[in-house]
């Protein structure tokens, strides 16, 4: 029998479990006071731990209105507006969109306190069912609005089998310390094909958690990139399950972070059928003293045969302080597969660097020119136009910020 | 007499614990145009990274002259600015970066440390158009990024395709024939030869006496164990395609 001494709870915890209760949630409520936070005992957390990084929990988010515009207009796009984790007026949808609400937790119970938080706290869902060929890009834009709170947005997306569709999600909002908690669940359908991109773009004393799930049928095509742009604490989960034979998925990803912030995007790739292939490219980029944490598990089951999985992550460390911590992990059970992983971290290239110069480019814009190029592969793999300027406009506003 | 445009005194260079040149004189006036003969190792390629500015070499003796000004002091980039080219042996691939927008932020750059304002996009074009159908270089290449996928003859096609837009006032090609065809090479000797003329400078490096039947030179040096062993005119090179490299290895013993 493993005897536990009770733990000391934190300040935050404190905040967690009455939060917790207040909602009626008292098996959630006593997990928080009888194990706390994620430490960095618990693996997937090893490189964020909670209990030292998250020091305070807001009040749970009353509704809101969005206040102005959006932080990145999408030209062409339908927009449809979540504040405060409430889903706004619409408007009409176009072909193929059916808006709803869906009520209780959007992502499958899982073995992780955030995940659960969620499910526990969120109110309403932002629902979309979306089938044929969706033409305009679809928008959904979580504002976290008012004094800073706590505060859950869900999405639940149903792509029906061989409908198309690219969605963008971002977060922003009112410049105050929220403690942000996004869950979206994307299911696709047979032969489906969706590009899906989430955006963290929340005020920089924000702290934001993005938890994304796939379900992937036969056939699928997806493609996901989570971008975290903004919080001084950011950590993203990719859940991605394959259930049908035949699915291709493209996982991207990019955390930039500089001064004292700290991005994470932790992934979790499980290959439960033959005959599935993925590839995942995660970048990260640093400088001041920023830290960059990137985690990668794909996990092929006993009877998952020709999985092809390709995982590379590559970190640019742009000043000496910052920290670049990147784990890959392949947890293969079938016998039959190619799967392999690269990680590469670095400075710019010297000889690049020089060979710029040389053509009479000063250094510094030689270093950005380089930066965007490293860049490129993510931004540019998103094949609409607006969503790519979109994407090129954050990458390039990080760039220009003075450190 | 006027002030040569570029002049080597006594340059010592080393790298880690080795010297690479050890005392190379040169002297290169307006308009000339001369070739550096040497044996592979002997030094020739370090003479060309030093002068376009590379780090990782250490200079322990001597000076360079540009236009009376002293070219060790500038960074890589306000050399080329002041007009120095270097027409690189192993072009860098950088993928990411579009040649078109390598070529104008090149150009611009220079313009801007001149004082001189922005090309237009429509000036740019035709200036790259017109370079481009010179030297043979596909639509299809510059719509790459930089240097990524080109074989080895695209790649010095596009050096000189450069060289050509950034019309610099000293050129030094390091073994720009190395990798190239006779196709090639003609193509390539006829855009530099276009480039020549009375305000112009080139530093033309090689190995083999054949580019300089396209590139004719005023002068011809011969390099050895990190300087410069003998001096004449081009009849030196053929001398030197004759009799190999041996006896001049000997002249430096003596």
């Amino acid at each position: 029998m493993n005897i536990q001494a009770p733990i000391r709870l934190s300040a935050a915890e404190e905040s967690l479990a009455s939060q917790l209760d207040s909602v009626g949630a008292e098996g959630l409520a006593t997990l928080v006071r009888d194990k706390g936070l994620p430490t960095r005992r618990v693996e997937s957390y090893h490189y964020t731990d909670l209990k030292m990084l998250l020091n305070d929990v807001p009040p749970l988010a009353s509704a809101a209105q969005a206040g102005g515009a959006p932080a990145t207009d999408i030209a062409g796009a339908y927009r449809i507006v979540v504040a405060n984790g409430i889903v706004q007026n619409s408007g009409t949808a176009p072909a193929g969109i059916a808006v709803g609400t869906v009520e209780g937790p959007v992502m499958a119970s899982r073995d992780d306190l955030i995940v659960s938080l969620n499910g526990a706290l969120g109110k309403q869902a932002l629902g979309l069912d979306l089938t044929g060929d969706v033409d305009p890009v679809i928008h959904v834009d979580h504002r976290f609005e008012g004094a800073a709170a706590h505060v859950l947005s869900r999405t639940r997306i149903a792509v029906a089998a061989g409908a198309k569709a690219t969605i963008i999600e971002t977060v922003s909002g009112s410049d105050a310390a929220h403690l942000g908690n996004l869950a979206t669940h994307v299911s696709l359908g047979e032969g489906a094909e969706v590009t899906h991109i989430v955006v963290d773009m929340s005020a920089l004393q924000a702290r934001q958690f993005s938890n994304l799930e796939y379900r992937i049928e036969a056939n699928a095509k997806l493609k996901s990139v989570m971008i975290n742009a903004g919080a001084a604490l950011a950590r993203a989960q990719v859940f991605a399950d394959f259930v049908g034979e035949g699915a291709h998925s493209d996982f991207l990803g990019l955390n930039v972070a500089d001064t004292d912030e700290h991005r994470d995007i932790t992934l979790d790739i499980s290959h439960a059928v033959p005959n599935t292939t993925s590839t995942e490219l995660y970048k990260q980029i640093v400088r001041g003293r920023g830290k960059g944490v990137f985690q990668g598990k794909i996990t092929v089951v006993k009877d998952a045969q020709k999985t092809d999985a390709k995982m590379m992550t590559q970190g640019l460390m742009l000043s000496d302080e910052a920290e670049i911590l990147a784990k890959p992990e392949l947890v293969i059970y079938a016998d039959d597969v190619v799967c392999g992983h690269g990680a590469t971290c670095g400075d710019l290239d010297e000889t690049s660097l020089f060979y710029l110069m040389s053509r009479g480019i000063p250094r510094a814009d030689a270093e950005v020119m380089l930066i965007r190029a490293f860049l490129a592969e993510i931004v540019d793999a998103v094949e609409n136009e607006s969503v790519s300027e979109v994407l090129t406009d954050i990458v390039e506003r990080w760039l220009s910020k003075d450190v | 007499m006027s002030t040569p445009m570029l002049e080597i005194k006594n340059l010592h260079v080393r790298v880690e614990d080795q010297e690479i040149l050890k005392g190379v004189n040169l002297t290169l006036n307006r308009g000339e145009v001369h070739a550096v003969m040497g044996r592979n190792g002997s030094g020739k390629s370090t003479l060309s990274y030093v002068l376009a500015g590379k780090d990782d070499y250490e200079i322990t003796d001597g000076e360079i002259l540009f236009n009376g000004e002293d070219l060790l002091e500038m960074e890589p980039d306000e050399r080329a600015a002041a007009g120095v080219f270097l027409a690189f042996q192993y072009p860098i691939e950088i993928p990411g970066v579009a040649t078109m927008t390598f070529l104008k932020a090149a150009m611009n750059a220079q313009r801007k440390s001149r004082g001189e304002g922005e090309l237009s996009t429509p000036e740019f074009m035709k200036a790259v158009k017109e370079a481009a159908s010179l030297l043979e270089v596909k639509q299809d290449m510059l719509k790459r990024p930089l240097n990524v996928g080109f074989s080895g003859g695209e790649k010095k096609r596009a050096e000189i395709l450069q060289m050509a837009l950034l019309a610099p006032q000293l050129c030094i090609l390091d073994e720009t024939d190395s990798g190239l065809d006779i196709d090639a090479l003609k193509v390539v000797s006829e855009g530099v030869n276009k480039l020549r003329g009375p305000d112009r400078t080139m530093l033309v490096i090689t190995h083999y006496q054949r580019l300089l039947n396209h590139i004719v030179p005023d002068v011809v040096h011969v390099f050895s164990d990190g300087r410069v062993v003998e001096t004449g005119g081009k009849e030196l090179a053929l001398e030197l395609e004759a009799k190999g490299y041996a006896d001049f290895d000997a002249e430096t013993a003596a």
